[in-house]
């Protein structure tokens, strides 16, 4: 009894922390959502979906896009670094796949607004190549531009995660495969990628709520309409001083990184389990 | 004895004045307020104020930094002192000051005070502060545009509509969640193709009935939107300008020109103010009714607001349009800066086409509407 007593008063600064700074904002946002200039109602969420519906829906789907090509580009990158046979490209990637890993979301987001612009570096390099005429450019600065700053950014993240679990796995099952003559891209979808599924998953659900919470890239790239959430966010509190409608738009994002938070709790249990 | 005299002389030179004080400026906007202030104004002001010293504080840019400035007048009118002699806002935040008595009635207490003759300085935004301000600047926004690709710039909103039909993805803005330019372009959208009077609108009253006649002018927007070019932000309309992405678009008069003496903008690209007008707003030195040293904030006003200071100040250093009224000015400014400002909007331009912007509850009438109508 004593011990557990103990043990209590040992976690209390803990959970008055989170409950001080963590759980009243957020409850206080949720309360806050609901609050209309008539009491308590639904006001703020008509607005929102009045006002933000497509809005909504584009955020869902440039963060679901940047989620499955991050999930491509890291199974690959990883997939090199463990199955490569060349150790000076293995080397030379593990040293570069990190670097954006260190780069602040903002610092992206202004990069990639003079690389990506109709005039920008990437287009007067295709043009001086000869690949492309001036007049043949496009501005990538909508929401192509938006899935390549995440893309480019999240990654490395789950890259270092998938490529740790990777190099745990047992090199057994890789060399059966190998000596039975499968070829290396079909070790590696076949053998390597279903073992470390589990962490894939939670990278993957990591970089979603990364990104559904990201404002400066959107506000740096492209801020018009349609534009994600984070955005009309910061809008509605800047021009208006409206809380009610911001925090409502908060909740509906709030909604779908619970969702996806729900997949992340169910594979944490599963680990646990084992 | 001698020693004793040098030592006097000594101590007369150290010890400061009896009235050496420390005069607090508070200010909202950019760090470029702030360091005006500091690097500009209190030089001149300490040299002419012996033993006197100013304290600059910015407390942020955009309507939030002058919204602070309220909020602490607020927290301070139960107080017997302020503790500020001198504070600097944006047009929208005056109104409601002198409202709740926050203020000092001091125009007509300084030299200065009769050189502005402009409305400016006696409405704010529908609210009459007649007496309590003195504009230290006035910032105006204006279509900038490539005269290599627009031959025949257009004079009007509804050439402007033309134009950009007949040239597609020619004419750049950045809506109006990217900075104010954008804002300014749409409310001089709705003052020229609105249905209600556009006076109104800048004078108030406010009326529900009128945010009823802007459909027709909103769905003209939205079409207009599908031709032009969507820029991110103040910057982002004059990169793409640079880049010669874009031929036109609105931008801040002061932030045009700054680019092109820094070399970010060619120097060929003009200027234009279209009729019916485009908004622009003022900033104001304002000094509170419990300020502690009133004698002294009058006098620093005064010397901000002098001919010379706006012409070297904020007319050659920052390209601001003067706050006072530009023909005292033009006598301190040499022919090349006058005619630097002046040169694509006339003063008879600015008289004309320089518009305020709507009253705080239209302008948020009309930025929602927007949203429910144009960007949806």
């Amino acid at each position: 009894m004593r011990e557990r007593l103990t043990g209590l008063l040992l976690a209390l600064p803990a959970i008055a922390t989170i409950a001080l700074l963590y759980l009243m904002p957020l409850i206080a946002s949720m309360t806050g959502a609901f609050e209309t200039e008539a009491g308590f109602g639904l006001g703020n969420f008509v607005k929102s979906t009045e006002l933000y519906t497509t809005d909504i829906l584009y955020t869902l789907m440039i963060v679901s896009l940047s989620t499955l090509i991050i999930a491509g580009l890291s199974i690959a990158i990883a997939g090199y670094l463990t199955l490569g046979e060349n150790p000076k490209a293995v080397a030379i990637l593990r040293w570069l796949y990190r670097w954006p890993l260190f780069i602040p979301f903002i610092v992206v987001g202004q990069v990639l607004r003079t690389f990506l612009a109709k005039n920008g570096l990437m287009n007067n390099l295709l043009v001086a190549g000869g690949i492309l005429t001036p007049l043949q450019t496009v501005s990538f600065l909508d929401w192509r531009g938006i899935v390549i700053a995440f893309v480019w950014k999240q990654t490395p993240f789950v890259t270092l995660l998938v490529a740790g679990a990777m190099a745990s796995i047992d090199r057994g099952t890789i060399e059966a495969a190998r000596n039975l003559g499968a070829s290396r891209l079909r070790i590696l979808i076949e053998i390597v990628v279903p073992q470390v599924r589990t962490t894939l998953l939670v990278g993957m659900v990591l970089s979603f709520v990364t990104m559904m919470s990201v404002l400066s890239v959107p506000l740096m790239i492209s801020a018009q309409s349609p534009t994600m959430i984070t955005a009309d966010i910061a809008f509605r509190i800047n021009a208006y001083g409206d809380y009610g409608v911001a925090n409502a738009l908060g909740m509906i994002s709030l909604a779908m990184t619970m969702a996806v938070a729900i997949v992340y709790l169910r594979l944490n249990l599963k680990e646990k389990a084992k | 004895m001698k020693t004793f005299l040098s030592a006097a002389v000594l101590l007369a030179t150290v010890v400061p004045p009896a009235a050496a004080a420390e005069l607090t400026v508070i200010t909202a906007g950019d760090q470029n307020m702030v360091d005006y202030v500091n690097e500009y104004l209190a030089p001149i002001f300490e040299k002419e104020n012996p033993g006197d010293t100013v304290r600059a504080v910015g407390t942020g840019p955009g309507d939030a930094g002058s919204q602070k400035i309220l909020e602490r007048f607020e927290a301070q009118a139960g107080a017997e002192e302020s503790d500020t002699d001198v504070a600097v806002v944006h047009e929208k935040f005056v109104g409601p000051m002198v409202e709740k008595g926050f203020l000092k009635k001091y125009r007509g207490d300084i030299s200065t005070g009769k050189l502005v003759t402009s409305d400016k300085a006696r409405m704010a935004l529908g609210t009459d502060v007649d007496g309590y301000v003195m504009p230290m600047f006035a910032s105006q926004t204006a279509i900038a545009y490539n005269p290599a690709l627009v031959e025949n710039p257009p004079r009007s909103y509804a050439e402007i509509a033309d134009w950009a039909k007949a040239h597609p993805k020619q004419f750049g803005y950045n809506g109006i969640k990217g900075g104010a330019s954008g804002v300014s372009f749409v409310m001089g959208w709705i003052y020229a193709f609105g249905d209600g009077d556009a006076k109104t609108l800048m004078n108030g009253p406010f009326e529900e009935s009128q945010t009823k006649n802007w459909g027709p002018a909103l769905e003209k927007l939205k079409d207009f939107n599908t031709t032009a070019t969507l820029t991110p932000g103040n910057a982002g309309t004059l990169d793409m300008l640079g880049r010669g992405e874009i031929a036109m678009g609105p931008v801040w008069v002061d932030m045009f020109y700054s680019w092109q003496a820094d070399g970010k903008l060619p120097p060929e690209m003009k200027l234009l103010l279209p009729a019916p007008g485009m908004p622009g707003q003022p900033m104001h030195y304002v000094i509170p009714a419990k300020a502690p040293h009133p004698k002294l904030a009058e006098k620093f006003v005064e010397l901000a607001t002098s001919p010379k200071v706006q012409a070297e100040g904020i007319v050659k250093r920052f390209n601001w349009y003067p706050g006072i009224d530009a023909k005292y000015v033009k006598a301190e400014l040499d022919q090349a800066s006058w005619d630097k400002l002046f040169k694509d909007v006339t003063p008879e331009d600015l008289a004309q086409y320089a518009k305020p912007f709507p009253i705080a509850p239209y302008n948020n009438a009309i930025l929602e509407a927007y949203e429910r109508q144009v960007a949806n």
